[in-house]
C-alpha cells in the first residue's frame, strides 16, 4: 500500500528534479556563452574608464575600479584626435552609400520580384553571388581603378563607390524577398481603379513595403560601416578616414599603444553598429538561407 | 488609335495584349539595369583586370614591365612564404570552422529555450559578430598584450592552467596562430548559431514529435531526422562562412601582421604585402586569385543547396 503511494508519488517528482537539474544545466551554458561573448567588450570598457595608472598598475585587480571611474581617456580623444572627423566620415559614407543602394535596388528588386522577365530569376541569384566574391579579390585591381583612372586615391568618396558593390547584391537580395510578400491582389486593385503600373506601384506598393525598404537600408548602412580592407586600401589621411582604420592609425603610434583612447574609441565606434546590425539580424539570416526565394 | 475609343474591341485588345508581352519583360530588363551595370562595373571589370594583372609584370603606379604568362603563379609555387601562407589560410578557415559548428550547435541549443529576457540575452550572445571586427579586435590586441594579457593573469595567475614563462600571444609562433584562431572562432560563432537555429526552427513540430513516439534518443533523432532537414540551411550558411574566413585580412592584418616570421602569414595578408607594399600588382593578384577555386567550390555548392531547397 504505502509502497504503492511512494511510487505513485515519486513518479511526478521525478521529472521535477530532472527539470531543476536541465534548468542549472541551461543557466550554466549560457554564463559559459555570455562570458565568452562578453569578455572582449568588458575587458575594453575596463581600459576605456580605468586611469592609465590602474591599467598597468600590478596590485590593482584587473577586474574591477581601484580608483574612481576616469573619462580622461574620452577627453583625450575628442580633443586632441580627428575622432569626430572619423565619426562623420563613416556616418557619411554610410549614409550616401544607403542612397545609392536604395535608388539601385528598389527598382531592380520589384523587377526581379514582380515582372515576367525570362530568367529573372537566375538573374536574381547571379546577382546574389557576387556577394560572395571577397574584397581580398578586388582591392588590387579597385586599387589602381580608384587611384588611376577615377583619381580617387584618398578619398572617401571612393569608398562611397566601392561599397554598394556589397550591399547591392544582398540588399536586392532582400528587397525581392519584401516585395515577393505583398499580396498582388492590392497591386491590381489599383490597376483596376484607373492606376496605370507605375502610379500602383508608387500608391500601393511602395507604401506597403516601408517596413521592408527601411530594414534593408539599415542593413546597407551597417555594412557599409564594417569594412576594413577597402578603408585601409583607399584612404590614408586621417581626414578621409571611416572609424574602423582612423582609430588604430592615429593611436597605435609605432611601439606605442594608446590602450585607454583605443579601447574608448572602439566602444564607442562599435556599439551603435552593433546595436543597428541586432535589430535586423533576423533578415540577415534569412536572406543568407534563402527565405528570400520562397514566397 | 482613335478607333480604340469607338470601338473597335477585339483587335485593339489583341494588340495590347501582344505589346504587354514584350513590354513588361524588357521594363524589368531596364529597372534590373543599374544593378546589373553596377555589378559589372565595380566587380566584374576589377575581376577580369586582376586575371589581367596576374599573367603580366605589373606594379604600382601603372608601370608595366612586360607579359608574364603564368610565371607569378609558377613563381608562388615555389615561395616558401606563399606556401605558408597557404596552409594557413586553410588551417585557420578549417579549424575556426569546426569549433564555429560546435560552438554553435550548442548556442542553437540554448536560444530554443525559453529563457528569461530572451531578446536582450540574444543581443548580447551575438555582440561578437555584429560589432565590427577591425574594432573588436584592438580590444582582443589588448588582451593580448605581452605584458598585461588579461589571458595570461585569469588562466595564469589565478586559475594555474597557464604556466611562467606566460605565453607571449602575438609574438610566438604557435600562440600567434592560437590566437588568430581564437579571434576567428570568437567572431563567427553567434552566426553559426543563428543559422543553425533558423535550421532548427524549420523543422516541423510533428517529425520531432513523432520521431519521440516511436521512441528515438535524441542522438538517433538528431541523426536521422534533424540532419537531413536541416542540412541544406547548414551548407549555405557553411558556405558564405567559408568564404569570409577564408578572404578576411582583418584579424592578422590586425594582431600579427603575418607573424612572427611568417607564422600567421595568410593568402589576403601577402596578398596586401606583396600588392600594396611592395606595389608588385602582377604577383600580387596571382595569389589572390589563388583564393577563387576555393571560393568557386563553395559558390557551386551554395547554388546547388539554393536551387534545391527552392525544388522542396
Amino acid at each position: 500500500m504505502s509502497a504503492v503511494a511512494a511510487a505513485a508519488v515519486r513518479r511526478p517528482r521525478r521529472p521535477g528534479r530532472r527539470k531543476i537539474t536541465n534548468r542549472a544545466l541551461l543557466y550554466l551554458a549560457l554564463v559559459f556563452y555570455l562570458a565568452i561573448a562578453i569578455f572582449p567588450l568588458y575587458w575594453m570598457f575596463m581600459a576605456a574608464f580605468k586611469e592609465d595608472v590602474d591599467l598597468i598598475d600590478p596590485g590593482v585587480s584587473p577586474f574591477w575600479f581601484k580608483r574612481p571611474l576616469s573619462l580622461a581617456h574620452f577627453d583625450v580623444l575628442f580633443r586632441q584626435t580627428d575622432f569626430l572627423r572619423w565619426y562623420s566620415n563613416t556616418y557619411l559614407i554610410a549614409a550616401a552609400v544607403l542612397v545609392i543602394t536604395l535608388v539601385v535596388c528598389i527598382p531592380g528588386a520589384y523587377a526581379l520580384a514582380r515582372l515576367h522577365m525570362p530568367g529573372g530569376e537566375h538573374f536574381a541569384i547571379g546577382l546574389f553571388l557576387t556577394y560572395l566574391v571577397p574584397p581580398t579579390l578586388l582591392f588590387l585591381p579597385l586599387s589602381q581603378i580608384v587611384s588611376g583612372g577615377l583619381a580617387m586615391g584618398n578619398n572617401k568618396w571612393a569608398l562611397v563607390l566601392v561599397y554598394p558593390t556589397f550591399t547591392v547584391p544582398f540588399c536586392l537580395w532582400l528587397m525581392m524577398g519584401f516585395f515577393k510578400r505583398v499580396p498582388v491582389e492590392i497591386e491590381e486593385a489599383a490597376l483596376v481603379d484607373g492606376c496605370n503600373r507605375f502610379q500602383a506601384v508608387l500608391r500601393v506598393v511602395l507604401p506597403v513595403s516601408v517596413p521592408g525598404i527601411l530594414t534593408t537600408a539599415i542593413f546597407a548602412f551597417t555594412l557599409a560601416m564594417q569594412d576594413f580592407v577597402y578603408a585601409l586600401t583607399f584612404t590614408s589621411s586621417s581626414s578621409q578616414q571611416p572609424l574602423n582604420v582612423g582609430i588604430p592609425d592615429s593611436l597605435i603610434r609605432g611601439d606605442i599603444y594608446f590602450w585607454g583612447e583605443l579601447m574608448a574609441a572602439a566602444l564607442l565606434a562599435g556599439l551603435p553598429v552593433a546595436i543597428l546590425y541586432n535589430f535586423f539580424l533576423d533578415y540577415f539570416v534569412e536572406g543568407i538561407t534563402g527565405g528570400a526565394l520562397k514566397n | 488609335m482613335k478607333e480604340a475609343s469607338i470601338g473597335v474591341r477585339p483587335a485593339v485588345a489583341g494588340s495590347t495584349r501582344r505589346r504587354v508581352k514584350w513590354m513588361e519583360p524588357l521594363t524589368g530588363y531596364l529597372l534590373t539595369l543599374p544593378a546589373i551595370v553596377y555589378i559589372l562595373l565595380l566587380v566584374g571589370y576589377p575581376f577580369l583586370l586582376s586575371l589581367y594583372f596576374s599573367i603580366n609584370r605589373v606594379f604600382i603606379g601603372g608601370e608595366y614591365r612586360g607579359f608574364a604568362g603564368i610565371n607569378n603563379y609558377t613563381s608562388l609555387l615555389d615561395n616558401p612564404v606563399f606556401q605558408k601562407a597557404f596552409w594557413n589560410t586553410l588551417g585557420f578557415t578549417f579549424g575556426s570552422e569546426i569549433a564555429k559548428a560546435v560552438l554553435g550547435i550548442g548556442l542553437a541549443f540554448l536560444l530554443l529555450q525559453p529563457l528569461f529576457g530572451k531578446k536582450i540575452v540574444r543581443a548580447f550572445l551575438m555582440l561578437p559578430f555584429t560589432l565590427p571586427f577591425a574594432l573588436s579586435l584592438l580590444g582582443w590586441q589588448w588582451m593580448f598584450d605581452p605584458e598585461f594579457s588579461v589571458i595570461n593573469y585569469l588562466f595564469g595567475h589565478q586559475l594555474h592552467i597557464l604556466h611562467q614563462p606566460y605565453p607571449d600571444w602575438l609574438g610566438d609562433p604557435f600562440w600567434s596562430w592560437l590566437a588568430i584562431l581564437v579571434v576567428n572562432i570568437w567572431r563567427g560563432f553567434p552566426f553559426a548559431g543563428v543559422i543553425i537555429l533558423a535550421g532548427l526552427t524549420s523543422i516541423p513540430r510533428e517529425l520531432l514529435d513523432a520521431a519521440r513516439v516511436d521512441g528515438a534518443g535524441f542522438f538517433r533523432t538528431w541523426h536521422y531526422v534533424i540532419t537531413p532537414i536541416i542540412a541544406p540551411v547548414l551548407f549555405i550558411g557553411l558556405i558564405y562562412d567559408v568564404t569570409f574566413t577564408l578572404g578576411d585580412l582583418t584579424a592578422v592584418y590586425r594582431l600579427t601582421q603575418g607573424g612572427p616570421g611568417y607564422s600567421t602569414e595568410t593568402l589576403p595578408m601577402q596578398a596586401w604585402q606583396v600588392g600594396i607594399i611592395g606595389g608588385n600588382l602582377g604577383l600580387g593578384s596571382a595569389i589572390t586569385l589563388f583564393l577563387f577555386p576555393l571560393l568557386f567550390i563553395g559558390v557551386i555548392i551554395f547554388l546547388r543547396m539554393l536551387y534545391r531547397r527552392e525544388a522542396i
